[in-house]
């Protein structure tokens, strides 16, 4: 799935613009130490956790979109971070759950 | 006295290399700090060298570790001595992630010496929370002898209000608040507990940017 389309199914902004940066899976988490030994590589990350900390686990674990929820914003640390790791960060308005009903043709991504 | 009593050297990740324990203890000083505790994520191993700098330059110094505890909570153990922070440190050591540190990741590890060599590159990973919770992380500081106190409770993330939405009870000495909290939002949420006011530094700039005074006795002076 692609990043638009991602953006588009959340009802999100893209905070951070990755080109060419998509996901096959999907993991929701917010305890990055959860995600870091549970999410696959390739996944869509939907999570609450703005933390310059989420970009490094994303750049572990191998995946390239974040799904913000709630609104919240991203740190310029994190945003300086995400792009130069080449993660794409979408906010949306909707919940963790919410936002991962929208992106439920993405399989499962637990290791 | 003033004491800004959360401090990050160069060991934790996140924090510039500019944080060695000399530079920082001179930035205390110059600052009109009269003491300091060192606060490293997951380690103490920076405070034999801040230490002696400290010692050196006639800087008070506590010694402690800031624990990102199983609830992904940033907490501070603050010890009288070397030795205390270390032990704590061992058990923390204990309860962390079975995985290398990636400097290109997170950031570089450098345990230093109050000179400013480079005695290595810590290897375990900082920057992930351990396995153990408030309630284990509390039961060992105060068995050691330790404060405990919870960190930044005004962030939204890896703060013991962002992260539980609430303080647990029978755990903390203390509560702190961040330099940008504003106290007339903060303290009511705190109340019931003592409230300190730290750096945070994790740049020579942020030192001494704001501290906690309290009424105390230099060793001696109560005697003349």
């Amino acid at each position: 799935m692609t990043l638009e389309e991602i953006r588009e199914r959340v009802g999100g902004t893209v905070a951070v613009d990755v080109e060419g940066a998509s996901a096959g899976s999907c993991y929701v988490g917010d305890l990055l130490s959860d995600i870091m030994g549970h999410a696959g590589e390739g996944c869509a990350l939907v999570t609450i956790q703005n933390h310059l900390n989420t970009i490094a686990v994303c750049t572990l674990v191998g995946c390239e979109v974040i799904v913000l929820c709630h609104g919240r914003p991203v740190p310029p640390d994190m945003a300086a971070a995400a792009a130069r790791e080449g993660v794409a960060v979408v906010v949306t308005p909707r919940s963790q759950y919410a936002a991962a009903l929208a992106l439920k043709e993405l399989p499962p991504a637990d290791k | 006295m003033r004491f800004d009593l959360h401090v990050h050297s160069c060991l934790s990740p996140c924090a510039n290399l500019e944080m060695s324990p000399a530079e920082i203890v001179a930035r205390a000083r110059a600052a009109g700090l009269d003491g300091l505790a060192l606060t490293d994520h997951q380690s103490a191993r920076n405070c034999p060298a801040i230490a002696e700098c400290a010692r050196r330059a006639g800087l008070a110094c506590l010694f402690g570790l800031e624990v990102q505890t199983a609830e992904e909570v940033h907490t501070l153990a603050l010890f009288d001595t070397v030795e205390q922070a270390l032990a704590l440190t061992d058990a923390v050591y204990a309860a962390l992630p079975k995985r290398v540190n990636d400097p290109e990741t997170f950031g570089d590890q450098p345990v230093v010496t109050w000179d400013n060599d480079i005695v290595e590159l810590e290897w375990r990973i900082l920057a992930m929370g351990c396995r153990l919770s408030i309630p284990d992380v509390a039961e060992k500081v105060h068995a050691l002898g330790g404060l405990y106190l919870a960190a930044h409770i005004d962030r939204p993330n890896f703060s013991v209000l962002g992260s539980l939405g609430a303080i647990p009870d029978g755990c903390f000495d203390a509560v702190e608040l961040s330099r940008t909290a504003d106290a007339a939002i903060w303290l009511p949420k705190a109340e019931g507990f003592a409230v300190t006011r730290a750096s945070d530094a994790h740049n020579l700039d942020d030192v001494a940017r704001v501290w906690t005074e309290a009424d105390l006795m230099l060793v001696g002076e109560g005697a003349a």
